[in-house]
């Protein structure tokens, strides 16, 4: 008996639990810790838009934090005040500059810009295959970053834009990145999905059950960037400054790096993958200004997380190559089950769930015995 | 097979991870007899040059106000957090000081792309931010009423140059680098321009690069087809290009004399040019050979602190941004309300520091004080001048 099998046990920490901190972040307006919390949602929209590219259709792109760029942009232009833009982006048009629209309206706008974006470049782009696909895509970086500091009279140039105010709550942030999981889950279980996975193992053989390729990849690509556009809309109103410099390749490593430690092959991947690269340099922060050890304190060690970090994803690539979810999707099927929620109402899964958990306790009183038997007796538990 | 691990370790991660959430959300709180103070400074990057003395200036102050008993018998406790010369990581570090360390004003940074960010924040939180070294005029009103520059404007640390090149260095012909990626530099060009021109000066030939751009020959190769005769060139950079552009201008044999503002007052300039940099001059805040006690006795703590003399004048800043907050404190009855404390900082008159005096006159958040042109010779800054300037 396992406890993932619990639908009592997926209840309480798939939903419950995340709920309940979601809950109390959204009633806690403005704190650094709702900031980590908020950022986590983020990086869940951004890495499973991504994951639907780069695990889900065989494509690997590189260039998300230009979409990002794109929708942030887009909605900063529409949620400033008209005297922010007379300072920063003196060129816009006059129609535009008196406009300023309800956030998750710029936030739909960046999306589609974004996706509109993705359709132009995605037709020469997505002929490529591997790594020729990557690399073109950091190229669409390269020229999103070269527009953003020299468009001056529009983006404010290399300097940036400051003040943009704090539209993006607990609340939007969730919401969305909730519906694009839903959409993501679902369009993954769908003939549509089934497609792409086919796509991705292998190309003729899907082409001759009927796959068209070139829509499938331009769909996929499209969805991603409108995804990672909202992102980014949603990513720069908690920031409150957005600059080229940011979207930038390193960003763009960071949001693939959380991808393949989560599990690039899965949504929940994503979830997990955001939570952990988005504590860790949070942890790990206290070592780079001096922590206090039993009253001593430790020499400021600048740029030490980095370290940390790299190493980890090295142990990771070597350890775990598909990332921690793997293949598994228990996250979302979990959250979007109804049998998930059902449970809460039958008694039998709470008898369940105290049994398994009974014979966890148990069985930590053996550990050792349990470890050495599991090492010797491996081949025939397999066999089982 | 495929997944035998995944639910344990899922299970595991999440637990950590929650576990570890719980506990960070305790936070430590202090004692109450200490008042924070959060320092944010680029100390890696390209900024790192020119704050990582400004941090230690800053530290210097806070020790030396707490030798001497504190402020009011309150301990000064500086928080501190790297900037890593990124915008959003400024951004994000001065929330944290603000909602996790409690502190009730921020000081730090030298340009002012960072200082915007940083400041914007704090005025959202309703916290006084103070740049330590940033120079934009406008920062102030464009961030809002809870923000101050300690140093002078670019507006005076331009004219300045300006002047010094037509008075004292008798030229009127001027080539002026500009580069385009941040807002210091822009506007520093654009003053001196302003009063080049209107002291009677000619710009001969204009050109831009981008901050980090290895490579000079492009603009250099303009300059030397197209010279009109300049004598001078005004240089608008910032720390890590000073060296670098000298350098390539005098190994393509340009010998004419460089002018730049505080940019280029950094040991870069003269670590990555050598001997080179001879002949380059600074508009900046101080000069560390002005024979002042106050500069002296600066120099000399700093010394005794950190084993090396002060790299240039932002030491000195980061010194000044301290002793303007303690001062600003010490008039202040609750230093746990941030607005008091904004409102003691404006009241500020006729603090004597070491870059001068700092005086906020009615209702303007920038210092009037006075600008040093500094000259590298052998391979050192010397002082060559004070100017009062008056805008």
């Amino acid at each position: 008996m396992k406890l993932r099998e619990s639908n009592l046990f997926r209840f309480i920490s798939f939903v419950l639990i995340p709920l309940t901190i979601i809950v109390y972040a959204g009633f806690d307006r403005g704190g650094y810790y709702t900031g980590l919390i908020n950022l986590v949602g983020i990086n869940i929209i951004l890495v499973a838009s991504l994951n639907l590219v780069n695990g889900f259709s065989g494509m690997f792109s590189m260039g998300h934090a230009a979409f990002m760029a794109i929708g942030a942009y887009a909605s900063a232009m529409l949620t400033l005040s008209e005297v922010q833009k007379l300072t920063l982006m003196p060129g816009l048009p006059e129609w535009l500059m008196a406009l300023v629209l309800p956030f998750p309206i710029t936030l739909l706008i960046g999306g589609i810009f974004a996706a509109i974006v993705a359709l132009f470049i995605g037709f020469p782009v997505l002929r490529f295959k591997g790594h020729y696909l990557s690399v073109a895509t950091i190229g669409l970086i390269i020229i999103v970053r070269a527009v953003l500091d020299n468009e001056d009279q529009l983006t404010n140039g290399a300097r940036g834009i400051t003040g943009l105010s704090s539209h993006s709550s607990t609340w939007i942030i969730f919401a969305i990145a909730i519906i694009f999981m839903f959409i993501l889950h679902r369009l993954l279980n769908s003939a549509y999905g089934r497609g792409l996975i086919a796509m991705r193992d292998d190309y003729t053989a899907a082409q001759t059950l009927g796959v068209n390729l070139t829509t499938k990849k331009l769909s996929a690509f499209c969805i991603s960037a409108f995804m990672a556009g909202v992102g980014g809309g949603l990513w720069a109103h908690m920031i409150n400054v957005i600059s080229g410099k940011f979207f930038y390749i390193e960003y763009s490593f960071k949001i693939v790096e959380t991808s393949i430690i989560g599990g690039m092959y899965s949504i929940s991947g994503s979830v997990i993958g955001s939570i952990l690269m988005t504590y860790i340099p949070e942890l790990l922060a206290p070592l780079e200004n001096g922590l206090k050890i039993f009253g001593t304190r430790l020499p400021e060690l600048y740029g030490i997380s980095n370290i940390i970090l790299a190493v980890l994803l090295i142990i990771i690539i070597i350890f775990r190559r598909q990332g921690i979810m793997g293949y598994s999707e228990i996250i979302t099927e979990s959250i979007f089950s109804i049998d998930t929620y059902k449970s809460v109402f039958q008694k039998q899964e709470y008898y369940k769930l105290l049994k398994i958990v009974g014979y966890k306790i148990k069985r930590i009183g053996s550990i050792p015995g349990y470890i050495s038997n599991r090492i010797l007796n491996r081949d025939n538990k397999e066999g089982k | 097979m495929k997944n035998r691990f995944g639910g344990k370790i899922v299970s595991f991660l999440l637990v950590l991870v929650l576990v570890v959430a719980m506990t960070g959300c305790g936070g430590s709180d202090e004692a109450s007899d200490t008042i924070n103070v959060g320092a944010i400074f680029n100390l890696t990057g390209g900024q790192a040059s020119i704050d990582e003395p400004s941090y230690n200036g800053f530290k210097l102050a806070a020790d030396e106000i707490n030798a001497n008993g504190g402020i009011n018998g309150k301990m000064i406790n500086v928080v501190s957090y790297d900037g890593k010369t990124e915008q959003t990581t400024v951004a994000s570090n001065v929330k944290k000081m603000i909602d996790v360390d409690k502190c009730v004003v921020i000081a730090g940074l030298s340009d002012s792309n960072y200082a915007l960010a940083a400041g914007a924040v704090a005025q959202e939180k309703m916290v006084p931010f103070i740049t330590s070294g940033a120079t934009l005029p406008t920062l102030p009103e464009q961030v809002g009423d809870y923000a101050f520059l300690a140093p002078f404007g670019d507006d005076v640390q331009a004219y300045a140059a300006a002047e010094y090149a037509i008075d004292e260095l008798g030229v009127t012909k001027a080539y002026l680098l500009t580069d385009q990626s941040m807002e210091f530099t822009k506007t520093l060009a654009k003053f001196f321009e302003e009063r080049f021109l209107e002291k009677g000066g000619e710009i001969v030939l204009k050109d831009n690069y981008m901050n980090k751009d290895p490579d000079f020959s492009a603009q250099i190769d303009r300059f030397i087809a197209n010279q009109n005769g300049a004598e001078i060139l005004f240089i608008s950079g910032v720390p890590d290009d000073a060296g670098v552009v000298v350098k390539q201008f005098r190994d393509k044999g340009v010998t004419l004399p460089v002018i730049s503002g505080d940019g280029f007052d950094t040991p870069l300039l003269i670590e990555v040019a050598g001997a080179d940099a001879d002949d380059t001059y600074v508009a900046t805040h101080t000069s560390l050979d002005n024979t002042s006690e106050k500069v002296q006795n600066f120099v000399k703590a700093y010394e005794e602190a950190y084993g090396n003399a002060p790299e240039n004048a932002f030491a000195a800043l980061g010194y000044d941004a301290m002793l303007l907050i303690a001062d600003s404190l010490s008039r202040t009855t609750d230093v746990t309300n941030p607005t008091e404390i904004r409102d003691a900082i404006g009241q500020t008159s006729g603090l004597e520091v070491v870059t001068g005096t700092i005086t906020y006159e009615e209702g303007s958040r920038v210092p009037n004080k006075s600008v040093t042109i500094n000259k590298v010779e052998g391979g050192k800054f010397v002082f060559q001048q004070e100017v009062n300037m008056s805008k």
